[in-house]
């Protein structure tokens, strides 16, 4: 492997890293979020996200618990897809990439971005069917502003995916010919 | 498996020993071994091509099929 690939690599991992502990975090201050507005709801403006939904709580109880629910999910699949990612990029090894580990992680990469996808394509829209119903949700709104970016990315590692599997054939159908 | 190596029927015919073989057909110890308790899922033309001529011998004598699994 090149000096320049070597480079890039190695601030590829870094970027992986700072992202995944971005979205810890961010999962971690909705968890803190969401515990602060059920037990102490008073609180909840002074803490990170600022996500305050008591008045949609007031007005519904589901609305409030399946909103929640979905920014929740949204946040922990993320958070959860990143580390895989962060695993993939330690145990890669440029020089031979093609084993089964790998090949698993970029799969299940796809599938959860896929998740994180149709997770925030199903809070939209149930963001908008309570809006049609009279509730104020644009606090939320941005939780689910890429939906069909994380769906596109699902499809095109899927398909690398599938390709790596392939790959991974290869090499061992070549590394058991004498 | 179908296919079934009696590479070491040959050698012992031939009075070679699996070093010798693998200096002699240039293919690793570890590899001639596995070829030769039948590990591995295919061989090179040329390897065999460099087995049969340091044996003396035919590929069908070395490599032999079988309607048993």
């Amino acid at each position: 492997m090149s000096n320049t690939n070597h480079s890039i690599f190695s601030g590829l991992k870094i970027v992986a890293w700072v992202i995944f502990i971005g979205l810890c975090i961010e999962a971690g201050s909705l968890i803190l979020n969401f515990i602060f507005s059920m037990v102490n709801p008073d609180m909840v403006g002074d803490l990170y996200q600022k996500l305050d939904l008591r008045e949609l709580r007031e007005e519904s109880e589901w609305a409030f618990f399946s909103m929640y629910s979905i920014i929740l999910s949204i946040a922990v699949v993320k958070a959860h897809l990143f580390y895989i990612v962060t695993q993939m990029m330690q145990k890669i090894d440029l020089a031979k990439p093609f084993n089964r580990l790998v090949s698993k992680q970029i799969s299940q990469i796809s599938y959860y971005a896929l998740a994180a996808g149709l997770l925030s394509y199903l809070g939209r829209q149930s963001a908008r069917n309570f809006e049609h119903k009279g509730f104020e949700l644009d606090a939320v709104s941005h939780f689910w502003a890429d939906s069909q970016a994380f769906i596109l990315m699902a499809a095109v590692i899927y398909v690398i995916a599938i390709i790596f599997s392939k790959g991974v054939d290869y090499q061992e159908e070549l590394e058991e010919t004498v | 498996m179908a296919i079934i190596v009696n590479l070491d029927v040959m050698m012992a015919k031939r009075k070679m020993s699996l070093n010798e073989l693998s200096e002699k057909v240039n293919v690793s110890l570890a590899n001639l071994s596995k070829l030769k308790t039948g590990k591995v899922k295919a061989i090179r033309f040329s390897t065999l091509n460099a087995v049969c001529e340091v044996l003396d011998c035919q590929p069908g004598d070395i490599l032999e099929h079988s309607d048993q699994e």
